[in-house]
């Protein structure tokens, strides 16, 4: 599902180069559940930005779906995005202009979706995170995890494929983050991929998969025979 | 176009600012609509014709010093004949008052016997001019029908007490007017009076002193007629020959206080050449245009700034937003098109309330001055043109708006 070869992302400022990805490799499967961890500083948001196509990188290859991303122009991707993959960012980024029922709606609008469709989907995304109630409200009316959830309404809406979750659960107390770790457990059993980067070492190992990033790289936590097992798990069901 | 709906919800959240373009907007359309008609109808009449021949004329302002009344009969026979002996000039007249002077008299004309009690309004308003066998040829005017006063119908008269019951000139607008079966040479005009005059000749146009509004509904209508006024006070008229002009421009003032010194040409405004006339006649119409044109120019210029500085600010706010946006799949296309159709919306709304707006100070500036009603074509021209003008100036911080990288959606603030 999600490939990445040599990858690098430098940042060049007037005086430095900063090297947030070196030499990257990750191969995500369809279907899996990884838990991304590491340090402050190490690169997980710059991975998950290219990963999600909100980004382009330095050097290395990236296929997403099989696709060699770097040849993908600005309106391909924007459509890669819309339609594949599904963002849950750490500080919600619902838009506040717009209530619930609105902000869910952003990305169907985008795909061109018919309104009749559109307003099921929408009710669906609204009732599984259980704020179908909420639709007229405001963000700014809503707690932190009500807020998280609409976002992944939001998210789910679209079916992605591929769901990116960056610190889901880092601006949340601790029964609003198993809440949420519930939600994206369900909706990965749904056959969703879910890249999810986290600090929280009891999430992390609610994940199939742990990757542990630092200076850049992805580093080997000797995961390896959990991680063939589980993978060997998946494959039996 | 299928983004309305969430941009009118968004717009919702952000009145103050939204009302205060769209506000502006009205009133600017308002505004200039009613200027901009203004303009028209103060610049239309700028290249009306008078009637006048107006190259190779002078006008000379003459006030006696120590003569009045039937006095002042010879002083000014003698000025005439010096002035029509003079080489380089073609020919000179006497009359009371001239087009574009700007004061002159003014008088009903009618077909039948004026009514003293005023009851019932005259066919026709008119100026007079009083002036004598000389002036068709002084004046260039032409002559399409009748013929020209005889020496001997021409007399001096005291402007205060006269009977107009003699043969008259009209222009053509006037002879139309009064018989507008075409028939009017040899027929009566009644100005002001129970005795008529008759009219004689007929001129193709010849416009009154005035060029207000006001007197907009006669502009063409007047009347010659063979008297010489007498009084202290007179203007001249001088044909100069062809290529005389300069020349003849110092040289008549030199030659009237040579001919006679106890008299006061003004040094401002005593000797003008028709083009100065002319000029000085539309200066505050043409004035006023300007200044209105201006007004116009600078509230457009306030509105386009107004537009660009609050979507501008509305960019800068709205960063994180416009990246989520792009993260959930807009393009930049998308976004560009989101402003451009948000700004299209409050331009309607004001627009709107303009198109209304514009109306109703036209009807007011209507009842309270001399003003004719708005075309609704300005009106249409106005909403286009602003309607543009808020693309217009939304451009630049849209395509800025556009090129927020998706990243931003990721950035804490
Ligand atoms: N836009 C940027 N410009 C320059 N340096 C950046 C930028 N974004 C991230 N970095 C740098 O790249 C490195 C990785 O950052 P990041 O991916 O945000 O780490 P993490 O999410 O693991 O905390 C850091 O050293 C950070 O300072
Ligand atoms: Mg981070």
């Amino acid at each position: 599902m999600l490939k990445m070869t040599h990858l690098s992302k430098v940042y060049r400022t007037e005086v430095v180069e900063t090297y947030a990805l070196r030499d990257f490799n990750i191969d995500v499967k369809e279907g899996e559940f990884v838990a991304v961890t590491g340090p402050s500083g190490s690169g997980k948001t710059t991975f998950l930005t290219i990963a999600g196509l909100l980004e382009t990188f330095t050097g290395g290859h990236y296929h997403l779906d099989g696709i060699e991303v770097s040849q993908l122009n600005d309106n391909a991707r924007s459509k890669i995005r819309n339609e594949k993959i599904g963002f849950i960012f750490q500080a919600f980024n619902l838009i506040p202009d717009l209530n619930v029922y609105d902000n869910v709606e952003v990305p169907l609008r985008y795909r061109g979706m018919k309104g009749a469709e559109r307003k099921q989907r929408i009710m669906d995304a609204l009732e599984r995170v259980g704020l179908a109630s909420r639709a007229k409200h405001y963000p700014a009316e809503l707690s932190g995890g009500q807020q998280q959830r609409v976002a992944i309404a939001r998210a789910l809406a679209g079916s992605p494929r591929l769901l990116l979750a960056d610190e889901p659960t880092g601006n949340l107390d601790t029964q609003m983050a198993r809440g949420v770790m519930e939600l994206l457990e369900e909706i990965h059993r749904e056959g969703a991929t879910i890249v999810m980067v986290t600090h929280d070492p009891e999430l992390a190992a609610r994940a199939q998969r742990n990757v542990h990033i630092i200076d850049g790289q992805v580093v080997d936590l000797s995961e390896e025979p959990r991680f063939h097992a589980q993978n060997a798990r998946v494959a039996d069901a | 176009m299928m983004q309305i709906k969430p941009i009118l919800a968004a717009l919702k959240r952000h009145k103050a600012g939204t009302v205060l373009i769209a506000l502006q907007i009205a009133l600017t359309l308002a505004i200039v609509c009613n200027a901009l008609f203004i303009i028209r109808q103060r610049t239309e009449h700028l290249s009306r014709p008078t009637g006048l021949t107006e190259s190779n004329l002078l006008a000379v302002s003459n006030r006696w010093v120590g003569a009045d009344g039937k006095a002042t009969e010879s002083l000014t026979e003698t000025d005439l004949a010096a002035l029509r002996q003079q080489a380089g000039v073609a020919d000179a007249t006497m009359i009371n008052s001239y087009p574009l002077r700007g004061g002159g008299w003014s008088l009903g004309a009618d077909t039948k016997p004026s009514d003293k009690d005023n009851v019932r309004r005259p066919t026709a308003q008119t100026t007079l001019y009083f002036t004598d066998e000389h002036a068709l040829s002084t004046m260039g005017l032409k002559l399409v029908g009748g013929r020209n006063f005889r020496p001997e119908e021409v007399r001096w008269v005291d402007p205060r007490d006269f009977e107009t019951n003699v043969p008259v000139i009209v222009s053509q607008a006037l002879a139309t007017k009064l018989y507008p079966d075409g028939h009017a040479l040899g027929k009566p005009v009644y100005l002001s009076s129970t005795k008529p005059a008759t009219i004689i000749g007929i001129v193709e146009r010849l416009q009154v002193p005035w060029t207000g509004n006001w007197a907009a509904n006669f502009a063409e209508n007047s009347v010659l007629l063979p008297f010489l006024l007498q009084g202290n006070f007179g203007n001249y008229l001088v044909r100069t020959r062809p290529g005389e002009m300069a020349r003849m421009t110092k040289a008549v003032p030199a030659l009237l206080f040579k001919t006679n010194r106890m008299r006061v040409i003004p040094e401002e405004r005593g000797v003008r050449t028709f083009a100065e006339v002319r000029e000085q006649a539309y200066k505050s119409d043409r004035g006023m245009a300007i200044l209105m044109g201006v007004v116009c120019a600078v509230l457009l210029a306030i509105t386009a700034a107004g537009i660009v500085g609050l979507t501008s600010f509305w960019v800068g706010q709205r960063r994180k937003q416009i990246g989520v946006r792009r993260a959930l799949g807009a393009t930049r296309h998308d976004i560009l098109s989101y402003f451009l159709t948000e700004n299209l919306l409050i331009g309607a709304g004001g627009v709107i309330v303009g198109a209304a707006l514009a109306i109703g100070m036209n009807l007011w500036l209507v009842s309270h001055f001399e003003m004719e009603r708005l075309s609704l074509a300005y009106v249409a021209v106005g909403v286009i043109a602003l309607l543009l003008l808020g693309q217009g100036a939304v451009l630049a911080p849209a395509m800025k708006a556009s090129r927020v990288p998706p990243v931003e959606a990721t950035r804490s603030v």
